[in-house]
C-alpha cells in the first residue's frame, strides 16, 4: 500500500498520469493480446488454416519457419549451417565465462577461424561436401554469418585504422582520418551500392567476386570505422604514462602498442564494439535491398506469396522477425552494459 | 620528423598513387568495354519518368538534373520531419523515464528496450505494409474534424495557400524576426542578471510577452491581410484533392525513423539529466525556485551540454537512415538516382560519386552546425 502511494499516488498530478498510463495499456493492450493470442490461428500450416484474413496466422510462420532460417539453403545440407553455428556459438562462449583460462587468445583464435570455418562449411564444394552457391544462403544463417564475418574481418582492420589515426606520422593520420570520416558519413545502403555496382567496375574483367562477398567486403569497410572510432576512443583514455612507461623500458613501436597499450584499452572500447556490433546486427536487414535475402528479406517474400498474401500473415511475420532480432540485440545489449559495469569496477579498483 | 618516418610517408604516397593508378585505368578500360561514353552531360537529358512526390515542379519533360534537385529535397524534407518528432518523441520519453511516477518510467523503459532493438527498416516495413497500405480506400477515408483524411493513398491535411501576397509575408516574418531580436537584446542589457538566468528573463518580466503576443498579431493581420486562403481537401470522384497530401511512404518512414531514433534520443536525455549533480537541484531549492523553473533554469541547459555531442550522432544516423526509403520506393536520393537514374542512363561512376558527394555534405553540415551550438550553449554557461 505505502509503494503503491509512494510511486503512483504521491500527487494529483502523479494520480492523473498513472490512470492515464493505465487507460493507454488497455487501450493498446487488449486489442494486441486479443489479436495476438485468442483470435489468432494456431494449429495447421496451410493457407486454409487462416480463413480470416486479418487475424494473426501462426500457421504461416510454421509453414515457411525453415525458409526463414535457412533461405534457399540445400535441406540434405543443413546439418552444415547446424554444425558451423554450433561451433561458433561453443568458441565464443569463453566470452561470457569471467575467469576462462586464457580467454583472450582463445578468442582472438576463434574471431580469425570464424571466416575459415564458414567457407569451409557452408560454401563446400570439396571432398563429399556439395557446393551451395551464396546466392541461395539466405535466412536468419545469413543475417548471423554476415554479422560475424563482417566483425571478424573489421575488427583488425578497425585496430590499424585507429593506430593510424592517432599516429605521429601527418601522413597516415590524415589518410585515415579521411577514410574514416568519408565511410562514416555516407549510408550503409550507399556503401552496399558502391561495392554492388562500382567495385566491378574497378577490377580487371577476369576477377569476378561474389555478390555476397562485394557486400561482406562493403559492410566490413564500414564497419571498420565505426569501430576504429571506438578504439581510438579507448586509445585516447590510456594515460600517457603508459606510453612513456613502455618506451622507457626500450619496447619499440609495435611492441610498445601491442603489449602495452592495447591490452589496455580493448576491454575500454568492448561496450562500444558490442553496441557497434548491434547496430551491425540490425544493420543486415538492409542487404534484402540488394537482393540479398536475410530473416526481413525472407519474411518479406515468404509473406507476398499469392497463396498466403493477407494483412494478418505479414503482420504476423514482421512480428516474427521483429521477435527475433529483439531476443538477438536485447541479449547483446544486456552483455554490453554488463562488460560496461564490470569496466567502471575495474577502473574505481584501479584508482583506489 | 626522423628519417623513418619521411621514408613512411614517401612509402604510403607512392602505394597509393599506385592504387589510384591502377584502379583508375581497369576503370576506364571496363567502361571502353562497356561502351559507357562516361560524361557530366546525362544531367541535361529529358529525364522522361513521373516522380511521386515533389516540391518544385516535375514532370518527364524536365531535365535530369531537375529531378536530382526534386529527390534531394525529398531526402532534406522526410530528414527534418522525422528529425523534429523523433526529438519531441525522445524528449517525452527520456523526461518520463525520469519520472518519480512507477508506472510511467516503467513505461518509457519498456518503449525504449522494445524499439531500440528491432531493426528500424523491419519497423518502416511494418507502418507501409500492414498499417498503412491495409487502411481504407479513398471513399471509405478516415476523418478527423472533417478536414483531415486518412485512406490507402495517404493523409490529406488542409494547407495555407498564400497566392500572390507571399513577399508581403515573408517581409512581415523577417521583420518580425528582426524586432524579436532586438528586444531580446535590449532585454539582456537592462537585466545584469547572473548569466544562468538571463535567457528567460522575459519569464520574469511579463511585459516582453506581450511584445511577443503583439508582434505575432501584425504577423497574423498582415498574413490575413496578404490573401492567405485556407484549403482543406475535398472528396472528388479521383480521391481528394486540395491541401497536403503526405503519402504512405513518406507517413511509414516518418513514424518508423521517429519512433526508433526516440529510443536514443530518450536514453541520451536521461543521462543528461543524470549526469547533473544532485547539488545542483538542492542549491536551486534552497534558492527558492520552484521545481519548473529549477528544471528549465538550472538542469535544462546543463542538460544541454551533455546531451548535444551523442545526439550529433543519432541525427546523423537518422539522416543517413533516410536512404532505406529506397526499400519502399519513396523518391529520395539513393532511389531516385542510383536506382531509376542509373537504369536510366547507366553512368555508375558520376551518379555513385554524387550521391556520395550529397551524403558527405550534408553529414558534415549537420555536425558543423551542432558542433557550432554545443561551442556555444557551452560558452553562455561558463561565462
Amino acid at each position: 500500500m505505502n509503494w503503491l502511494h509512494n510511486n503512483l499516488f504521491s500527487s494529483p498530478l502523479n494520480t492523473v498520469l498513472t490512470l492515464a498510463c493505465v487507460c493507454l495499456i488497455v487501450i493498446a493492450g487488449v486489442p494486441l493480446v486479443n489479436w495476438l493470442v485468442i483470435d489468432a490461428y494456431w494449429t495447421g500450416s496451410t493457407p486454409a488454416d487462416c480463413p480470416d484474413k486479418t487475424a494473426a496466422c501462426w500457421p504461416f510462420v510454421r509453414a515457411r519457419f525453415d525458409q526463414f532460417m535457412y533461405g534457399l539453403y540445400p535441406e540434405t545440407e543443413r546439418w552444415r549451417v547446424n554444425l558451423g553455428l554450433g561451433l561458433i556459438i561453443l568458441s565464443a562462449l569463453p566470452l561470457f565465462i569471467p575467469r576462462f583460462p586464457g580467454k583472450r587468445r582463445v578468442v582472438v583464435l576463434a574471431v580469425i577461424a570464424w571466416p575459415l570455418i564458414g567457407a569451409l562449411l557452408f560454401l563446400g564444394g570439396y571432398g563429399g561436401l556439395t557446393y551451395v552457391e551464396t546466392g541461395s544462403w539466405g535466412g536468419f544463417f545469413l543475417t548471423v554469418v554476415t554479422a560475424l564475418f563482417v566483425l571478424s574481418t573489421s575488427l583488425p582492420i578497425a585496430v590499424l585504422l585507429a593506430l593510424g589515426r592517432c599516429s605521429s606520422i601527418p601522413l597516415v593520420r590524415v589518410c585515415c582520418a579521411t577514410w574514416i570520416e568519408l565511410w562514416r558519413s555516407v549510408p550503409a545502403l550507399v556503401v552496399l551500392f558502391v561495392a554492388i555496382i562500382m567495385f566491378p567496375l574497378f577490377m580487371p574483367e577476369e576477377l569476378k567476386i561474389d555478390k555476397l562477398l562485394r557486400a561482406l567486403g562493403a559492410l566490413t569497410i564500414l564497419m571498420s570505422c565505426y569501430m576504429a572510432e571506438a578504439i581510438r576512443g579507448a586509445l585516447q583514455s590510456i594515460p600517457k604514462g603508459q606510453f612513456e612507461a613502455a618506451e622507457a623500458l626500450g619496447l619499440g613501436y609495435w611492441q610498445r602498442t601491442f603489449l602495452v597499450i592495447l591490452p589496455q584499452a580493448f576491454p575500454v572500447a568492448l561496450p562500444q564494439i558490442t553496441s557497434n556490433f548491434i547496430g551491425l546486427f540490425k544493420e543486415t536487414t538492409v542487404l534484402l535491398i540488394i537482393g540479398l535475402f536475410d530473416l526481413l528479406g525472407m519474411v518479406q517474400s515468404a509473406a507476398s506469396d499469392p497463396a498466403w498474401l493477407s494483412p494478418g500473415v505479414s503482420a504476423t511475420g514482421y512480428l516474427f522477425a521483429a521477435l527475433f532480432f529483439w531476443l538477438f540485440c536485447f541479449s547483446l545489449s544486456r552483455y554490453s552494459a554488463w562488460l560496461e559495469r564490470k569496466a567502471s569496477v575495474y577502473k574505481t579498483h584501479a584508482g583506489s | 620528423m626522423t628519417k623513418r618516418e619521411i621514408a613512411y610517408q614517401v612509402a604510403l604516397l607512392f602505394i597509393i598513387g599506385v592504387v589510384v593508378y591502377l584502379v583508375a585505368g581497369t576503370t576506364q578500360g571496363n567502361l571502353a568495354r562497356l561502351g559507357v561514353d562516361s560524361s557530366i552531360d546525362f544531367l541535361w537529358k529529358r529525364a522522361g519518368f513521373e516522380i511521386g512526390q515533389k516540391l518544385i515542379p516535375f514532370d518527364a519533360n524536365s531535365t535530369i538534373a531537375r529531378a536530382f534537385v526534386v529527390a534531394l529535397l525529398n531526402t532534406l524534407l522526410l530528414a527534418a520531419v522525422s528529425i523534429i518528432c523523433a526529438s519531441i518523441l525522445g524528449l517525452a520519453i527520456g523526461i518520463a523515464r525520469l519520472s518519480d511516477n512507477w508506472l510511467v518510467s516503467r513505461l518509457a523503459a519498456g518503449y525504449i528496450e522494445i524499439f531500440r532493438n528491432i531493426p528500424s527498416l523491419l519497423q518502416i516495413f511494418f507502418w507501409y505494409f500492414v498499417v498503412l497500405r491495409t487502411l481504407p480506400r479513398s471513399s471509405e477515408s478516415i476523418g478527423f474534424f472533417n478536414c483531415i483524411f486518412l485512406n490507402n493513398r495517404g493523409l490529406f491535411i488542409p494547407s495555407v495557400s498564400f497566392g500572390q501576397g507571399w513577399p508581403w509575408i515573408v517581409a512581415a516574418l523577417l521583420a518580425a524576426w528582426g524586432m524579436v531580436y532586438f528586444l531580446r537584446r535590449q532585454e539582456r542589457r537592462q537585466f545584469a542578471a547572473p548569466a544562468l538566468i538571463r535567457p528567460d528573463t522575459r519569464r520574469l518580466n511579463p511585459l516582453a510577452s506581450w511584445n511577443l503576443l503583439i508582434l505575432a498579431g501584425i504577423v497574423g493581420a498582415i498574413v490575413l491581410l496578404a490573401g492567405a486562403q485556407l484549403e482543406i481537401p475535398r472528396e472528388t470522384r479521383f480521391g481528394y484533392r486540395g491541401g497536403i497530401v503526405m503519402m504512405p511512404e513518406f507517413l511509414s518512414l516518418v513514424v518508423g525513423l521517429s519512433m526508433y531514433n526516440a529510443t536514443y534520443i530518450g536514453e541520451i536525455v536521461r543521462s543528461g539529466f543524470t549526469s547533473i549533480p544532485r547539488g545542483q537541484t538542492e542549491a536551486a531549492d534552497s534558492l527558492g525556485l520552484p521545481r519548473r523553473l529549477t528544471i528549465r533554469l538550472v538542469l535544462f541547459p546543463q542538460a544541454l551540454r551533455v546531451i548535444i555531442p551523442p545526439l550529433t550522432t543519432v541525427y546523423l544516423n537518422l539522416f543517413k537512415s533516410t536512404s532505406l526509403a529506397a526499400a519502399i520506393a519513396y523518391p529520395e536520393v539513393v532511389s531516385v538516382f542510383v536506382g531509376t537514374v542509373n537504369n536510366l542512363v547507366g553512368q555508375p561512376v558520376f551518379i555513385m560519386a554524387i550521391t556520395m558527394a550529397v551524403y558527405v555534405f550534408i553529414s558534415l553540415c549537420i555536425a558543423l552546425f551542432l558542433n557550432w551550438y554545443n561551442r556555444k550553449i557551452a560558452l553562455t554557461v561558463v561565462t
